[in-house]
């Protein structure tokens, strides 16, 4: 090992060259392998979420109906279906779409009944969560707790106000009770509410001409369907297809509509991963490749004289390619850590506005290591068989 | 490895459209602890000869045997690990790796060979004091002199206590009183570690202080002859 240290020593512009091929390539493959972590998490809560309930909403030649909660009786009473449940979802920061970084953050009705059903599992880190008829009580997720930097004991004004807001624009004092755990995903970003606080709030969105017709308490923007626990996405389709039927006034779509897209998306991500791994291949490659190339056409003689002493050929193939990993191994570590750093410094900056883009994780780690090694070895191979091939008499004689 | 024996012994080149012969029908015996030159003038087979022996060449034809074993016989491998374990190597350029310091210069054979030398370090580091470089074990090559280099080798050569050493003009590189001092050095070496020495060389005067020298002309063996060291002008001295 210490020789092959020296080794790369001895030319020290070139392997630094060389190196700095790997780098960049693994540069790219942790940053873009890391935000493709991010998303694929974001998108495995998504399937997880949506896969495990039907979500059941107005026609939709009627996006912006109510549904009376009579349609929940209606859907109660089909086939396979075990429990419904009203659904709230109010933006946090009214005129926020979508984010770059995630989902937006919401506001969101949590029932302890539902709760127990949904996925992903949301779980209070600190406080507790919701008391079952308080009023005035939100659980924030760990995201806002530290973008508000709000504790346990807390007050936050919901929805917050933008900077933009109307005159008429209108928020309500809440009372912190609890902050959830961290899942990396879109529950993070949520303020869960209890159900009379959520239609309070989408009360509040409403016009006055229909805030003061309908009853409130009996409608819901939409609905989540569950079946029996454990019910596979194919059981949820054929339940959400017998809703549709003896149910009129309602869409209930099948989960595996919004899974395909994520998977979809799943897809997408792993496509740029592999596009920047393929990038590392090429750059980092065939540097490696050259040098080790010219390593073995100024080291002849040296591989003349380890065969004469005893060395078989397999020797020389693997200290050729210990060296090539190694090369791979330094600039995999290199560009690594350039990367993490890369991410860590673009996640502290958005931080502040919920865009965090990257994930780190372990898997990622091993693989963007493994695969500098593996690469730096792959393209070790041909000049090690190179220089296992040369004749010792031929290789001791030659001057260079 | 006791005795050598070469059967009728041919190497054939081909250059272009010429058949070169390297050696052409040499037939020896060389016996456990000699210590033996081989001279000749340039292309009259000596380092042929020497590369045959040291199992790095094929021959085209005939046989190098060693305690009876038909070397030419043996897969690559076999003779890489005979190598290593039975043969040890001078060359007129030192071939010392840069990247190594002296010691594990030395030492570098026993990396590769499937040795019984237990305690390498130290029988390199043994092996050094007795060539007289105990205070040059963590130098580098190229702070060393030519002739420090060319012990630095013949160290090298001892470590893995081969029963043969072959020298392809080891003090080519060296002046004249360092080449005394290297061929004493072997000629001690051979006495006291029982190693056979076989020492290809145009100078006479070195070859003139072997026991026996070997002269080769256009591949084939034209005299074989003790060295009658009392009638050598170089011991005379």
């Amino acid at each position: 090992m210490i020789e092959i240290l020296r080794n790369l020593a001895r030319r020290k512009l070139r392997s630094a060259l060389t190196i700095s091929g790997i780098v960049i390539g693994i540069f790219a493959l942790t940053t873009m392998g890391a935000m493709a972590a991010h998303f694929n998490q974001l998108l495995d809560s998504g399937v997880k979420y949506y896969g495990s309930n039907i979500q059941v909403g107005a026609p939709d030649q009627q996006r912006t109906a109510l549904l009376p909660f009579s349609k929940m009786d209606a859907i109660r009473s089909v086939q396979g279906v075990e429990a419904v449940f009203p659904t709230y979802q109010l933006p946090l920061k009214p005129g926020t779409g979508f984010s770059f970084g995630g989902a937006p953050e919401a506001i969101v009705n949590r029932i302890p009944e539902q709760t127990a059903r949904s996925q992903p599992k949301t779980t209070t880190a600190q406080g507790n969560d919701l008391s079952a008829d308080g009023r005035g009580e939100v659980a924030l997720g760990t995201t806002l707790a530290n973008e508000f930097k709000k504790s346990v004991g807390d007050t936050i004004d919901l929805p917050v106000r933008p900077a933009d807001a109307p005159r008429d624009f209108v928020n309500h004092p809440f009372k912190v009770v609890g902050i959830l755990s961290g899942t990396g995903t879109a529950p993070d970003g949520y303020a869960y509410v209890g159900n009379a606080d959520a239609r309070m709030l989408l009360a509040d969105t409403l016009p006055p001409a229909i805030r003061n017709t309908v009853d409130l308490s009996q409608i819901a923007p939409g609905f989540t369907v569950y079946g029996k626990p454990g019910s596979s996405l194919t059981q949820l389709d054929e339940i959400a297809n017998r809703i549709n039927q003896p149910v009129p006034g309602v869409k209930a779509t099948k989960p595996s509509v919004p899974v395909d897209g994520f998977k979809q998306f799943v897809a997408i991500f792993t496509t740029i991963t592999t596009g920047a791994g393929v990038i590392a291949l090429i750059i980092g490659g065939l540097s490696v490749i050259n040098t080790m190339i010219m390593a073995v056409s100024e080291r002849v003689r040296e591989i003349g004289l380890k065969k004469a002493v005893g060395a078989h050929s397999s020797d020389v193939v693997r200290e050729y390619l210990m060296e090539a990993a190694l090369i791979g191994l330094i600039g995999g570590v290199v560009g690594y850590l350039l990367g993490v750093g890369l991410t860590i410094l673009i996640n502290a900056a958005g931080r502040a506005s919920n865009l965090e883009l990257f994930l780190i994780t372990p898997a990622l780690t091993a693989l963007v290591i493994g695969f500098a090694v593996v690469l730096g070895a792959l393209a070790g191979v041909l000049p090690a068989i190179r220089a296992a091939r040369l004749d010792p008499v031929t290789a001791l004689r030659t001057t260079n | 490895m006791s005795n050598i024996e070469l059967t009728d012994l041919t190497k054939h080149y081909r250059q272009g459209k010429n058949l070169v012969r390297a050696l052409d029908g040499v037939s020896l015996q060389i016996r456990s602890g000699e210590f033996v030159s081989v001279v000749g003038r340039s292309g009259s087979g000596k380092t042929t000869l020497l590369d045959l022996l040291g199992l790095l060449l094929r021959p085209t034809d005939g046989t190098v045997q060693v305690d009876d074993m038909d070397t030419a016989r043996l897969r690559d491998g076999k003779r890489a690990d005979l190598r290593g374990r039975r043969i040890g190597f001078i060359f007129q350029e030192y071939n010392l790796l840069p990247t190594l310091n002296v010691v594990e210069n030395v030492m570098l054979p026993l990396r590769y060979a499937k040795s019984n030398v237990k305690d390498g370090r130290g029988r390199a580091v043994q092996l050094l004091d007795l060539v007289g470089l105990s205070d040059r074990v963590r130098h580098r090559p190229n702070q060393l002199s030519g002739g420090e280099q060319q012990r630095v080798a013949i160290a090298r050569a001892l470590v893995n206590r081969p029963a043969l050493v072959l020298g392809d003009e080891p003090t080519g590189a060296v002046d004249t009183q360092t080449s005394e001092e290297l061929l004493a050095l072997m000629r001690l070496l051979n006495r006291e570690e029982g190693v056979t020495f076989v020492i290809v060389t145009h100078d006479l005067e070195l070859a003139a202080q072997t026991d026996r020298m070997i002269r080769l002309r256009d591949g084939r063996v034209v005299g074989d002859d003790a060295v009658d060291r009392a009638q050598s002008p170089a011991l005379a001295s």
